[in-house]
């Protein structure tokens, strides 16, 4: 991947952060919203006292280059991707667990109690949503007969996959608001721990923060609008605008929804990953391969 | 410029791999050893890439990272130390302490005084602001062992420079009222020449016996298709094997961690704790309707030993 | 391919032998069990090395290798759960304190 493309990368994700946080403005009460969502004010640098000298910092950065890492396969439009892995989608998941570590890394890195606590439920939250994420990836990649994004996205021209498989959509929508911490997973975030990881940063941490947690909300959409909504398909209008159009208009569906329902608590959220969640992604495996089997999807 | 490019890759990796297996091993602080290990797994995901088996190296990276997370939790719940403060305090040999710069030394008497020139700037005060603060790393149900003061901890031996003590492995011994704070067994002569044994054979094997049939071949880029296939096709037994293995182990654990039944146990007093219901959404016109759910409760069979005094 | 099969297995043995140093000496029987970790990712690191080189075409030791792996999440499962079970028992992790399950 050349430089020019890294970079291209890199000014597509800042872009597209920028664009997360104006959607956000327009979606959720952002002085009242918990979360990443909460307007983040950029002010002096706080110096905890007994802050884990390498940990704190490297949380931010590591987030950040989880988020940067998934940008590379994203299909912003034919042919417009920073690097068509073969294993495209397994990578995603991959990377984007990195930006859990980072916030786990910035929990206990601040040294506070609230700090380990938040570290506790943002490692709770990945429990819950990383095997019903997995299983809502598994039937799009049934289907479509590969991991590549751009193998996926072009399985999709005929009927897009949100037709075929309702249920595996209505999995990802809500494991997309688990791995992207918002409404109603906000529990880390809680005010009963003082904003969890982000009420204690400052200076460049605050930026970088944002731009990492806007980032994960893009790329969960992205990668949704990829796996069910056809990626950069469309009739008119060229490639790059019919990705913009399905990653925000999945963003706004996946934050509306999400402001419907009461925060959860985190024992609240593993309880409805493995009792509800996972369920319904086997029996969406199993729906999926039914219709593989009945010639149902793209063809061969 | 590729065979550069590939001999670089090779030693980033590998450097990453080995000095992160080293710093789980020597680090003084337990969740930095679980970053530690993380890191050494992530540099070997990467020569699983540079072998060009890069279905198995996101493996590695995707199960590891998710697992290591928990075990480190585990490990935070259930050890005296987990954040190395009171060790970071003690004489460590110069591997440990260069594996642990940066951890606030957690000493309990007096204060900045015992600057460790080895831990920088970055602490300021340490000393005094614990006093009214809950500890949440350093934090044992062991109350005596702050009971002895920072005096009968070796700061003496001022951090960076203590003498590499292989002899010596009860470390703070004489501080604490018999509690031996080590992290290691009082084998550890023993296992670092054991280590060093296994090492010399096997590196020395490989240099006695090179004549290994080494192909040309390069291998299909597709490996996901080809690995997919042969576990459907050729290793299915062991596929399916593996899956009842991970379900049996799920039950397994399951079943090992509940609370027990005998109503005088311990355990019987760590229920999981639900959370009072978090704050609402303001002015929020639908929470009439989101009343009919309610937090879920852990279950635990043991709790119809209380009832039993109930009829019907 | 420039770098030779037999750094890749020289940093396998490197593995192994702090893996074999962290199962001996360590403390706490968590840290044990990330030893074994380790030790079953110098192996797993071998197989591949080994695939590589001789035999790049029979995908059989990926398949070794994802098997491992599996079973080496299990062992860290049931192991986990063991230490959780242990310490309400006995209220400490160290295994100098297990050692009346030897034998």
């Amino acid at each position: 991947m050349g430089v020019a493309a890294a970079l291209a990368v890199l000014g597509a994700l800042l872009g597209g952060a920028a664009l997360t946080l104006a959607v956000e403005h327009a979606f959720v009460r952002i002085d009242q919203e918990a979360g990443p969502a909460r307007h983040t004010e950029l002010r002096h640098n706080l110096q905890l006292p007994n802050a884990d000298r390498w940990l704190l910092p490297a949380g931010p950065v590591v987030a950040l280059a989880g988020v940067a890492l998934a940008m590379v396969v994203l299909p912003l439009g034919p042919g417009l991707i920073g690097r068509d892995l073969g294993i495209g989608l397994f990578y995603v998941i991959v990377v984007v667990d990195f930006v859990v570590l980072g916030l786990a890394l910035a929990g206990w890195g601040a040294n506070t109690p609230e700090g380990v606590e938040a570290c506790y439920r943002i490692v709770a939250q990945l429990v819950a949503y990383v095997v019903p994420l997995g299983l809502a990836y598994v039937g799009v990649i049934m289907m479509a007969r590969s991991l590549s994004t751009v193998v996926v996205v072009d399985a999709q021209r005929g009927l897009w996959f949100v037709v075929l498989q309702p249920l595996g959509f209505l999995l990802y929508v809500v494991t997309g608001l688990m791995q992207s911490y918002r409404a109603p997973f906000l529990e880390p975030f809680a005010a009963s721990l003082g904003g969890g990881v982000l009420g204690v940063v400052g200076g460049w941490s605050a930026l970088v923060w944002r731009v990492a947690l806007a980032g994960v909300l893009l790329v969960v959409a992205a990668v949704g609008a990829v796996l069910y909504l056809g990626g950069s398909s469309g009739p008119w209008l060229p490639g790059w605008a019919w990705m913009l159009a399905k990653t925000y208009g999945l963003m706004a569906l996946m934050l509306g929804l999400g402001r419907l329902v009461r925060p959860l608590s985190t024992a609240e959220t593993l309880a409805l990953s493995w009792k509800i969640l996972i369920p319904l992604g086997l029996v969406n495996v199993l729906l999926v391969g039914g219709l593989i089997l009945l010639g149902v999807g793209p063809g061969a | 410029m590729m065979a550069a490019f590939d001999i670089l890759a090779f030693g980033a990796c590998s450097f990453v791999a080995v000095a992160g297996a080293l710093g789980m091993a020597t680090t003084m602080s337990m969740f930095r050893s679980g970053i530690f290990l993380m890191a050494s797994f992530i540099g070997v995901a990467g020569l699983f890439i540079l072998l060009s088996a890069d279905l198995i190296g996101l493996l590695q990276v995707m199960m590891y990272i998710g697992g290591f997370l928990v075990m480190i939790l585990f490990m935070v719940l259930v050890m005296h130390d987990p954040g190395g403060a009171m060790m970071a305090g003690m004489e460590l040999s110069p591997l440990e302490r260069w594996f642990s710069k940066g951890l606030v030394p957690r000493d309990e008497a007096t204060s900045a005084g015992q600057d460790d020139p080895a831990s920088g700037e970055g602490r300021s005060h340490a000393g005094n602001r614990h006093e009214g603060h809950a500890m949440p790393h350093g934090e044992g149900r062991h109350g005596h062992a702050r009971d002895h003061g920072g005096g009968a901890m070796p700061h003496g031996a001022h951090g960076g420079h203590a003498e590499h003590r292989h002899a010596d492995h009860q470390h703070g011994d004489g501080g604490h009222g018999g509690m031996d704070m080590s992290m290691v067994t009082p084998v550890r002569p023993l296992a670092a020449w054991l280590a060093a044994a296994a090492g010399v054979v096997l590196v020395g094997m490989l240099f006695l016996r090179p004549a290994w049939p080494v192909t040309d071949a390069v291998p299909d880029p597709d490996s996901a298709r080809r690995v997919g296939n042969l576990l459907m096709d050729k290793y299915m037994v062991a596929f399916e094997g593996a899956g009842f293995l991970i379900l049996i182990g799920i039950f397994g654990a399951v079943l090992l961690a509940r609370p027990s039944t005998h109503p005088d146990d311990p355990s019987r007093a760590a229920k999981a704790a639900v959370d009072a219901k978090p704050e609402a959404i303001r002015d929020d016109r639908l929470a009439p309707l989101a009343e009919a759910g309610g937090a879920p409760e852990p279950e635990h069979h043991g709790s119809h030993h209380g009832h039993e005094d109930h009829v019907g | 391919m420039t770098v030779p099969l037999t750094a890749y297995l020289v940093v396998a043995a490197l593995l192994f032998a702090i893996g074999v140093y962290t199962v001996v000496a360590q403390r706490s029987a968590v840290m044990v069990l990330m030893g074994v970790e380790v030790l079953l990712n110098a192996i797993g690191l071998n197989v591949v090395a080994f695939w590589r080189f001789t035999a790049p075409t029979d995908y059989s030791a990926q398949v070794l290798a994802i098997l491992v792996v599996t079973v080496g999440a299990i062992e860290m499962a049931i192991g986990l759960a063991l230490v959780l079970l242990l310490y309400r028992q006995r209220r400490t992790v160290e295994v100098d304190a297990y050692t009346d399950l030897n034998g």
